[in-house]
């Protein structure tokens, strides 16, 4: 035999020799096992696997401050309960109470340690009585109702500037809405509503801005914006009414109420509006039941409701 | 069916269902008992390390000896030998055996003969051409022109098209080269045991030292007609201009042929080797209707000398082409399709276990092994990337909420991607081991290109997952089916400088 072929045959051995030793420790401590280096046998243990946001916390087990951080995995634990305590500098700690079983992983990978001080931070630069944020231009836009004035800055409150104006509205607005392409802003109050256009050269919808429409016959409850960022879902107290965002659009009335108050949620994906209103049933007492209406641009409309105009 | 064919049926099932039976049932062992297959996984991973770790540095000593041997002047080796082995009665017939392959390409391998370290009154060349190609004919002529009276005997074969119980394969060509040969020997009276024949692919490029080395080895060996003679094949003539996923392809074809010739219990002959002619005369000559023409003739010549046959490693260099295309997608096309005919390979299986069934004479025990080592390296062949990349994760996936709280579930993903980071940390050896064997760059090649040749490395888990398993899996996968596939040359891409 050649000494390349000694050599080979030696490593050949040597690998099956390993393969087989090794095979002996690492299946059980795949499976979880504990060697015993006093009595040469494998106990059944479990692990703890821990994850922080941050990473980098110190890891006391039983108050016993172990070298690893984290994130981490403790091994070889015998089943039981174990004090487990997470600190890092200048954040809260994190403790626990954590249940080993034997040959499974308790699994903490979802700890957050919060800052002692958090980094808190005043953005407005003017007085502000509401705000959105618009989170796919990182911008910040923030009304104040007694200036009437509509500012806007970046989400860490630089470049605080104002945005637009606002139309006097008496009584104040109820709520503010802002169109699905994020470029109009209505406010309402029971008799108004008021669209203000956040894009300058923004046309040809909106010719002026602010813009002022005035509902007369109804109060409204609530407004919602069709996809279209183009018309507007009025919900009133005798009937829900559809109109463009125009000084020239005539309202037209989708559907009467039977409640003075209703509460209604609008799917602006689908645009579908959803409505609770009460109907007259067989025995003739009034039950409320909820409704939905399709209001997207292939419409399929569904079956009128009964005594629907 | 006729029982024999019954019996070859079964047996060309066997390693394609042994493959798919090992990946349906961890598939199946993953949905349903995910511990069980975690511990199978990690047990195969932990065998794959080893078996990493061992042929790695098997091809570290098959490198040395490469290095060790390069450059040895054997044709004094030869002629220092004792005078009963009188390497000057010898004669090389050199067989290429052609299809489509141009000009372009045969005339380097036929220069690479001429500018051998060996004196050319003692080699016989034969261009064995397709007669069904087109261009047979005249290509025929151009080297017959240049080359004819370069060596003792030059010949031009051509093989007649879909000959009586002949498939389109190089074995078929290769045996009709072979007899027209035979024909030249008796006509000079040389004597078939005076005469060493090597087969080669028409891109094949010898070292000048090649012939040397080859009498060398043949003199000194004790039955130097019951063994094959295979040089260490090398993929050089294009490697500089041949793309990263091809190169790289080419360079682990390479190390694993080195590392096989380390392991001489197993070796078998492959691509272009050379062995006694007398032998393959008795054995009568190559397969003529298989594919893997390059190993089937190491098994007969093992059946016919009652498994007294072996195959000696030559530590000199055979340079090939990188197979390559106009496209990344062509080569990969294309390499894909070589490696599948190599790995249909084992259609040996069926052809070794009915002829050891007719042998009486080899001990079972051997018939065993070699039975056993033939089907285990296509079998891991077919299934290694498959368990590596594809069925390692799927107890995580599959196993449900009850496995992943498990510890073996926890630690699974960490064992298998250990294993994988260290298959990959092996890249690092073999490029070192890569720089070692590559030829000086061209002058048009830019400087820039070494740079390239460093960093293409990290797309070997990319052509793990291409070529790693799938071929040998669709190859054994046609055999089961008894979807035989024919022997395609595969498209070569040399840029002629």
């Amino acid at each position: 035999m050649s000494g390349e072929q000694k050599i080979r045959a030696f490593l050949f051995y040597l690998g099956v020799l390993i393969f087989f030793i090794g095979l002996r420790f690492i299946l059980p401590s795949a499976l979880g096992y504990k060697f015993n280096m006093r009595t040469f046998r494998f106990t059944k243990a479990g692990l703890i696997a821990l994850k922080t946001q941050p990473q980098g916390a110190s890891i006391y087990l039983n108050e016993v401050l172990l070298n690893e951080k984290t994130p981490a995995t403790i091994n070889e634990l015998l089943p039981g309960e174990y004090n487990l305590k997470l600190e890092l500098e200048n954040h809260y700690p994190w403790s626990a109470q954590v249940s080993v079983e034997a040959g499974k992983v308790s699994r903490l990978e979802k700890i957050i340690l919060f800052p002692i001080r958090p980094n808190i931070k005043q953005l407005n630069k003017e007085k502000i009585s509401s705000f959105w944020l618009d989170k796919e231009k990182d911008k910040v836009y923030y009304i104040s109702q007694e200036e009437q004035t509509l500012y806007k800055s970046d989400l860490e409150g630089n470049d605080f500037v104002v945005a637009g104006t606002l139309a006097q509205m008496r009584p104040l607005p109820i709520k503010w809405k802002i169109s699905p392409d994020k470029e109009k802003l209505l406010s309402f109050n029971p008799h108004q509503i008021v669209v203000v256009n956040l894009r300058s050269s923004h046309k040809p919808y909106l010719t002026e801005s602010p813009l002022v429409l005035d509902v007369a016959n109804h109060k409204i409850t609530d407004i919602f914006w069709h996809s279209d960022s183009y018309h507007l879902i009025l919900v009133t107290d005798s009937n829900i009414e559809v109109q463009e965002a125009t000084l020239q659009s005539v309202p037209v009335n989708l559907v009467n109420l039977n409640k003075k108050s209703i509460s209604a949620s609008y799917d602006e994906n689908k645009d579908i509006l959803y409505f609770i209103d009460n109907q007259k049933a067989a025995d003739g007492k009034f039950y409320d039941n909820l409704f939905k209406l399709e209001l997207g641009t292939k419409f399929s409309f569904i079956k009128p409701r009964a005594n629907e105009p | 069916m006729h029982n024999a064919k019954r019996i070859k049926r079964y047996l060309e099932i066997i390693p394609g269902a042994i493959s798919w039976g090992i990946i349906i049932v961890l598939i199946l062992l993953s949905i349903f008992k995910p511990v069980a297959c975690a511990i199978s996984i990690i047990v195969f991973d932990f065998y794959w390390i080893i078996r990493t770790i061992y042929l790695s540095t098997l091809l570290v000593l098959a490198h040395r000896k490469l290095f060790k041997e390069k450059n040895k002047d054997w044709l004094s080796e030869c002629q220092g030998l004792d005078v009963k082995k009188d390497w000057s009665k010898l004669y090389h017939l050199i067989i290429f055996p052609v299809y489509k392959e141009g000009i372009g390409v045969l005339r380097p391998s036929l220069e690479a003969l001429r500018n051998s370290r060996y004196p050319k009154e003692k080699m016989i060349v034969v261009v064995a051409f397709e007669e069904r190609y087109a261009h047979a004919q005249a290509n025929a002529r151009i080297l017959e022109t240049e080359f004819k009276t370069s060596f003792f005997g030059y010949l031009s074969t051509f093989h007649p098209d879909k000959a009586p119980g002949e498939t389109r394969t190089k074995g078929a060509n290769a045996t009709w080269a072979a007899k027209q040969a035979r024909e030249f020997l008796d006509r000079k009276a040389i004597a078939y045991e005076d005469v060493i024949i090597s087969c080669f692919d028409a891109d094949t490029c010898v070292d000048r030292e090649y012939f040397g080395c080859l009498t060398y080895h043949f003199l000194t060996q004790p039955k130097p007609h019951q063994a094959s003679y295979q040089p260490m094949p090398v993929y050089n003539n294009n490697i500089w201009h041949a793309p990263s996923f091809a190169r790289i392809v080419e360079i682990s074809a390479s190390f694993c042929q080195m590392i096989d010739s380390m392991r001489l219990e197993k070796f078998v002959t492959f691509s272009s080797h050379s062995m006694s002619f007398k032998t393959l005369v008795e054995i009568d000559y190559w397969p003529v209707d298989m594919v893997s023409d390059d190993s089937v003739i190491y098994w007969k010549a093992f059946l016919f000398y009652k498994g007294d046959y072996r195959v000696v490693p030559l530590y000199i260099t055979v340079s090939m082409d990188v197979a390559y295309s106009s496209n990344l997608f062509k080569t990969i096309a294309l390499q894909y399709r070589q490696k599948r005919r190599w790995a249909w390979g084992i259609e040996n299986f069926p052809f070794l276990i009915n002829g050891f069934s007719h042998n009486k004479d080899i001990p079972l025990l051997i018939k065993a092994r070699r039975s056993f080592q033939l089907l285990e390296s296509h079998i891991m062949w077919a299934i290694w990337a498959v368990i590596v990349i594809l069925i390692g994760p799927l107890p995580i996936l599959l196993g449900g909420a009850f496995f992943n709280q498990m510890a073996i579930g926890y630690n699974l993903p960490r064992i298998t991607g250990l294993l994988f980071n260290f298959t990959l940390a092996t890249s690092l050896a073999f490029i070192i081991l890569s720089r070692a064997i590559l030829p000086p760059r061209p002058k048009d090649v830019s400087w820039f290109k070494n740079i390239v040749m460093l960093v293409e490395w990290i797309i070997v888990p990319v052509i793990i997952l291409i070529l790693g398993s799938t071929p040998a899996l669709d190859a054994q996968t046609r055999l089961m089916l008894a979807k035989y596939i024919e022997f395609n040359p595969t498209e070569k891409g040399r840029k002629v400088v």
